[in-house]
Order: C-alpha cells, then sequence, then structure tokens
C-alpha cells in the first residue's frame, strides 16, 4: 500500500506551469529520490504536498485520506514532516527551542492548563523536553541544547534541520535537497544516519543534485523535467538511461 | 543543579519580602505613586511584549484596550452599581474581545499595513470617547468612581493600591511566564523568527496571531481597569497615541522578548519621565533621545533576546 499518492498534480504561477500532471506514489518504508535540472519544479512538488502550494488540479492522498489543499499545519498534524532547501532554522533561539517547536503538534497542553492547572501545564512540558532531549541525545548534540541555532557549524545546522521535522513523529519526511552545501564526509555521516532513519520506520523522499548522494541511498528515482515525471526506476536504471543524461547529467557536462 | 535551584528560590523569597516591605519603609506617598505608575505600566508591557516582543507585532494601539478595560470598570462602578472584581474581570475579557476583533485581520494584513490598522484602532476608539457623551461623558471623562472593596479590603491609600497592583502584576507576570514556556509561546516566537517555517511545524499561525493579540490586550484591560479605581476618573486624553508610542519604547528599552527584561524598560523610562518633569519642553526630545541610544548600542534592549528585524 501507498503512503502517499498524487494523482495527475498541477500547479501553475501565471503563465508558468510549475508542476505539470505528476503521478506518483511513496510506498511506505521506502527512501524515494527526485533528481531533475533546475527549474524542472522539484521544490514546487514538495511544497504542493507540505501543503504550502494548493494544487490547481488533481489529488493527493496520504494513508488513505485525501489531503488535497490542507493547510501546511494540518498536513504536519497528520505526519508529514519537511525540511527546506535554504536551510530555515530559527536562528535566535536554542537547540532545544527548536525542537520543541518541531514537536508542536505533539505537546498536549491547552490554555486552560496554563490558567487553571499551572502544574500540570509544566509536567506536559517537561515530558515534551524529555522526549525531545533523547533525540538530541541520539544525534549527539544534546550536550548543545542551550546553544543558539545559529551559532552551530552549517552542518548541525542542517542536522538540526531534519531533527526538527523529526520531532513531530512523521510519518513521511520531506527533505529538499538535505546536503546541499555539504563536505563529502558529512554528506557520508548524513547517508548513513538517513539510512538509520529509514530502518526505524521513517519514508523519506529526498530531492538531492548530487547524484553520488542520492545514487548512494535511494531505492527509487524518479526525474523530473520541465514540470512532468520524465522517468521513474532504480538507481541503475536511471543512470544508464540516454534520456536522462541528455536533459540532466548531460547538462552537467557542458557546464 | 539542586543547588542553583534552591539559590534561585532564596533570591525569589528575598525579592518578595522586599517588595512586601517597601511600602513601610519608604513612607512618601509620591515615591509610592511612583512605584504604582511603574506596576500599572509593567501590566501593560509584558503585554505588549507578548505581541511586540515574542510574536513580532507591531501594535500602536495598545492604549485603546487599555481604555477599553478603564471605561468598563468606569461605567460599571459609576452607573451600574458592579462592584470592583466583577468589573475587573468584565474589563479584561472585552478588552480581550477586542484585541481578538483586531487580531482578526492579521490573517490577511501584514506588516506595516497592520501598523497602520492599530493606530487607525486606537484613534477611532480615542474620538469615540471623546463624541459620545451621553456613554463616556465626552472630554470630561467619567468622575467619581467609588473605593473599590476586594473581600471586605477599602483599597484607598496609595499603600493599598500598591498591594492590589503587585497582585495585578504577579498574575500578569506568572501567568505569562507559563504562556511563554509553553508550546503556546514557543509557537509565538516561531512566528516571528520565520512565519512559513511555523507553519510547516504544525503552528496554526493565523489563529496563533490573533490568540497572542487576544491574549496581550487582555493585560491592557487589567491594566485599564485598575487606572480606574486608581485615579477615581478616566477621560480620553489617559489614551492617546503617545501613550501606546511611550509602551513600545519602554518595551524596546528593555528588551524585546522577555518578560523580565519589561522591568528594567518601565523603570528606566519611568524614572527619566520623572526627572525631566521639571523640563516639560525637553521630556519628549530626552525620551526620543534614550530610546535612539538603545537601538544603537543595544538594539536586543538592556536585556532583550531579540533584536528588531527590519
Amino acid at each position: 500500500m501507498a503512503l502517499l499518492e498524487t494523482d495527475r498534480v498541477w500547479k501553475k504561477f501565471g503563465g508558468v506551469t510549475a508542476v505539470q500532471d505528476i503521478a506518483l506514489s511513496i510506498e511506505k518504508g521506502e527512501i524515494l529520490g527526485m533528481i531533475g535540472p533546475n527549474g524542472s519544479g522539484k521544490t514546487s512538488f514538495i511544497n504542493l504536498l507540505s501543503g504550502i502550494y494548493r494544487p490547481d488540479k488533481g489529488k493527493i492522498t496520504f494513508i488513505e485520506e485525501d489531503i488535497t489543499g490542507l493547510p501546511a499545519h494540518l498536513i504536519t498534524k497528520k505526519g508529514i514532516a519537511r525540511t527546506f532547501q535554504n536551510l530555515r532554522v530559527f536562528p535566535n533561539i536554542s537547540v532545544l527551542d527548536n525542537l520543541l517547536i518541531g514537536r508542536h503538534c505533539k505537546v498536549n497542553n491547552s490554555l486552560a492548563n496554563i490558567y487553571l492547572n499551572p502544574f500540570l501545564s509544566r509536567k506536559r512540558e517537561k515530558e515534551a523536553e524529555d522526549r525531545v532531549i533523547e533525540l538530541l541525545d541520539w544525534v549527539h548534540l544534546a550536550d548543545r541544547r542551550k546553544e543558539l541555532a545559529k551559532n552551530l557549524p552549517y552542518g548541525e545546522q542542517r542536522l538540526l534541520e531534519i531533527c526538527r521535522a523529526l520531532a513531530s513523529e512523521p510519518q513521511l519526511v520531506l527533505l529538499d535537497e538535505p546536503c546541499a552545501g555539504m563536505n563529502p564526509v558529512e554528506m557520508d555521516t548524513l547517508a548513513a544516519f538517513l539510512k538509520n532513519l529509514r530502518d526505524r520506520g521513517t519514508t523519506l523522499f529526498i530531492i538531492e543534485h548530487n547524484m553520488r548522494f542520492i545514487m548512494s541511498i535511494a531505492e527509487r528515482i524518479v526525474v523530473l523535467d520541465a514540470g512532468t515525471k520524465f522517468r521513474e526506476g532504480s538507481p541503475v536504471q536511471i543512470q544508464n538511461d540516454k534520456e536522462v543524461q541528455r536533459i540532466y547529467l548531460g547538462e552537467e557536462e557542458e557546464a | 543543579m539542586l543547588r542553583i535551584k534552591k539559590n534561585r528560590l532564596l533570591l525569589y523569597a528575598g525579592l518578595l519580602a522586599c517588595v512586601i516591605v517597601l511600602p513601610f519603609i519608604v513612607r512618601d506617598p509620591y515615591f509610592i505613586g511612583m512605584v504604582n505608575f511603574i506596576i500599572i505600566y509593567s501590566i501593560l508591557c509584558l503585554g505588549l511584549n507578548l505581541i511586540l516582543g515574542y510574536t513580532g507585532l507591531l501594535s500602536l494601539g495598545h492604549a485603546a484596550f487599555y481604555g477599553i478595560g478603564a471605561y468598563a470598570t468606569a461605567i460599571l462602578m459609576t452607573k451600574h452599581g458592579f462592584s470592583f472584581l466583577p468589573s475587573l474581570i468584565v474589563s479584561g475579557l472585552l478588552a480581550l474581545f477586542f484585541g481578538f476583533l483586531l487580531g482578526l485581520p492579521t490573517r490577511k494584513v501584514r506588516g506595516d499595513y497592520f501598523c497602520l490598522l492599530t493606530i487607525a484602532f486606537g484613534e477611532i476608539f480615542r474620538l469615540v470617547t471623546q463624541a459620545w457623551i451621553n456613554f463616556t461623558g465626552g472630554a470630561m471623562g467619567i468622575v467619581g468612581i467609588p473605593i473599590p472593596e476586594v473581600l471586605g479590603w477599602k483599597i484607598q491609600t496609595e499603600i493599598d493600591f500598591y498591594f492590589l497592583g503587585l497582585g495585578l502584576l504577579g498574575f500578569t507576570y506568572g501567568t505569562l511566564h507559563l504562556l511563554t514556556e509553553s508550546k503556546f509561546g514557543r509557537a509565538f516566537v516561531a512566528i516571528r523568527e520565520d512565519e512559513l517555517a511555523a507553519s510547516v511545524m504544525g503552528i496554526n499561525t493565523p489563529m496563533y496571531k490573533i490568540l497572542t493579540f487576544s491574549i496581550g490586550s487582555l493585560y491592557a484591560g487589567i491594566a485599564g481597569s485598575y487606572l480606574a479605581v486608581y485615579q477615581t476618573t478616566v477621560t480620553p486624553s489617559n489614551f492617546r497615541l503617545e501613550e501606546s508610542c511611550l509602551m513600545i519604547i519602554m518595551v524596546i528599552v528593555g528588551g524585546m522578548g522577555n518578560l523580565a527584561a519589561t522591568f528594567v524598560g518601565v523603570s528606566v523610562m519611568a524614572v527619566a519621565i520623572e526627572f525631566f518633569r521639571p523640563v516639560p519642553e525637553y521630556r519628549l526630545l530626552i525620551i526620543g533621545l534614550i530610546m535612539i541610544l538603545v537601538l544603537l548600542f543595544r538594539p536586543q534592549g538592556l536585556l532583550g533576546a531579540a533584536a528588531f528585524k527590519d
């Protein structure tokens, strides 16, 4: 059974069609990669899945439930979390608070507690904090939890952003170019981390430009070109596809 | 860890003791009066800090909510025979309701345009209170607000008002402290830092902006109610745009996004205003100068967490 399915989804901006008739499915427990030249609509597609854009046409189904056109915060609540291409951690607050914000939907606190039952409110917040510290421990950031996010090195900020997405205990995580700006060593660490994550049962959908990275971790790859789905297959199939090389890999060689 | 907690507890206990004995040591009513002024503005600015410092919404209409609370108490107590406590609650809730109404447009109107809207709201409130003579007494305001009584305690002297104010301030700080350390407070900060990312974290950003406005206004209503019984009169001139500006300056000077810093900002500005009272023609100039110096050398405020963003 597919975890997430898009059925012929369209998105236009004025005269430009960013996403055209894309139908794909993300299977539970897999790592699905998406590649494509610049401007082929990859980020627009992730924005559609995460509710930042509304599709003009088509349908998005998540665990057999229609989520087309839901606002972003409800989609997160349903269990889809995401990261951004251009790093969007909350810079001026602590690492711990970044993760606690990521956990927002899972914190079982209410205004009534705050005004009428302060001790319960405190307890609920403490529970959330404990869970988040477990997560920080796992990625070895626990002893830096008081630091402001902007003071972490770049690679750790990337990791922090992924953890912030994980804090909501999502079933599906959408990663928009997770290793942009990373050096090869950081990339290998990230690849191992993401595989580990998949093994724990989280489904991943990754947009990536770096071929070495995406070919090494994705089980299936979708190629976008000019807003349409151009190819879909295993990394080996995609690498040997002459047409894909022409539109994408070929373009890279020329540049 | 335990040691730190113990020290903290001692600090709080010491602070509380100082605050309680203060009016018995310094018996000068002029001084206590000034402290009461600081208390009122602290309640106002704590609420405003939630809106401006935590959520990052610039509101220049805070004095209107202050006024709504003051007029509600004045009218209920003089014309409808309400006692103080019910009036206080109604005033707070009424301000909350108007805060909710003014918060609604945040869904569509952003940044500077929203700020203009809050200025307009403040001016409309002031003009209505001036013009609706039957209801609000016009420019003369409402006079002769009776002495408040809480559970048999008649609040008459400056010292009585000091303790009443302290109670209200304690409620304000306590609840806001809990709020800002909860998922709600963090959601407000997330909206200030990056609204799009906040929505992806599962935060219903339009709802939270309305919420911050409603809650911030609630405390302004409470401060207004206190002002009404403290002054025994309310007039439209208590709630001009200048008041809103002063509150914003206090929050910025203290530090946005930090509740405890609000006390510093309010105290510094209150003392400055008092100190330069003999030279009224230069007072605004000096207040402006303090503001500029703070923004130049400590843009995050004297104790603040986040610098003012563009």
